[in-house]
């Protein structure tokens, strides 16, 4: 390359790399959210499985 | 037939800015490399010019919105203008390194050296960037409301580094950092302001978008922990 072409592209190297490493943390962060949700969900699911079983001590009775 | 889930506040402005500034960068990079005349003194390293500058103005007026917020904050004591003065220095710091390593790449072709410790618009520059990184050690040394008043009381006062920064080079001795735009105009063919303009929006429009994904971020993490402790409390 000539002319100090290697130096344009250093920079917008530069400039693409940390700004798309800043979306990447930021999209990193909005999966963390989504696994999240997804471990409430299934807490919400195994408590409204308990909730529906018949209690064995009304059985009995 | 299911609900669809409700969106967050912003999720939908932090799309539209997303698109906006996508299609903007896109059209800044063509002009800036395939349109834009070459500078007849710098040849092609001119061409750091555009972004450079336009990530230099817009991490500025990041530092503005994070002064503005703190305000509020002080006003107001609502934790949302806690979030938008940390994101926006988190974005304003973000693009100042990026100004920082584009313009050394710049000084290393254009003057031979990485780096002009007498230049008044470097150093001055530097002491900013060193100031908003200050930031964040003090909001870890503090906790809740602690730590948001004295975070807001410090964007305020950090703010008072940008006008140095920004009129050193206009009042300092030293013209070894260019000036490209003084109060009778940018010197400069339309030719290649037009390209500036449209790199600057782009970079309005990227910091806007990146503010309000990261402020969806914030409340949606904030509304999932108000979830899983009433979860547990039930």
């Amino acid at each position: 390359m000539s002319g100090g072409a290697q130096y344009v592209v250093a920079a917008y190297a530069v400039i693409w790399f940390l700004l798309l490493a800043y979306v990447v943390v930021l999209g990193a962060r909005s999966a963390r959210v989504g696994r999240q949700v997804e471990a409430i969900s299934r807490m919400l699911d195994r408590r409204e499985q308990k909730d529906a079983e018949p209690d064995p001590a009304e059985d009995r009775t | 037939m299911t609900d669809s889930p409700a969106r967050i506040p912003g999720e939908r402005a932090a799309m539209i800015w997303g698109v906006l500034a996508t299609i903007l960068v896109v059209a800044a990079t063509i002009g800036v490399f395939l349109v834009a005349p070459e500078d007849a003194d710098q040849g092609v390293i001119q061409r750091i010019f555009y972004f450079h500058v336009a990530i230099a103005i817009t991490s500025l007026v990041a530092f503005a919105v994070s002064c503005v917020a703190g305000i509020l904050y002080l006003r107001t004591r609502n934790d949302r203008w806690d979030d938008v003065g940390e994101a926006s220095i988190r974005i304003g710091l973000l693009m100042s390194v990026l100004v920082v390593i584009t313009g050394s790449i710049w000084a290393k072709a254009s003057w031979g050296t990485w780096w002009v410790w007498s230049d008044p618009r470097l150093v001055t520059y530097l002491i900013v960037v060193l100031i908003y990184a200050a930031y964040f050690v003090l909001r870890s040394s503090a906790e809740d409301d602690r730590k948001m008043r004295y975070s807001a009381i410090y964007a305020i006062a950090g703010f008072a580094s940008v006008p140095l920064s920004f009129y050193s080079v206009r009042v300092a001795e030293s013209f070894v950092h260019p000036v490209v735009f003084t109060g009778s105009g940018a010197n400069m063919p339309d030719s290649m302001l037009i390209w500036f303009v449209v790199s600057q929006a782009a970079m309005l429009a990227l910091f806007i978008a990146l503010l309000e994904l990261d402020l969806v971020g914030r409340r949606s993490e904030r509304a999932l922990r108000r979830l899983a402790l009433r979860l547990e409390n039930a």
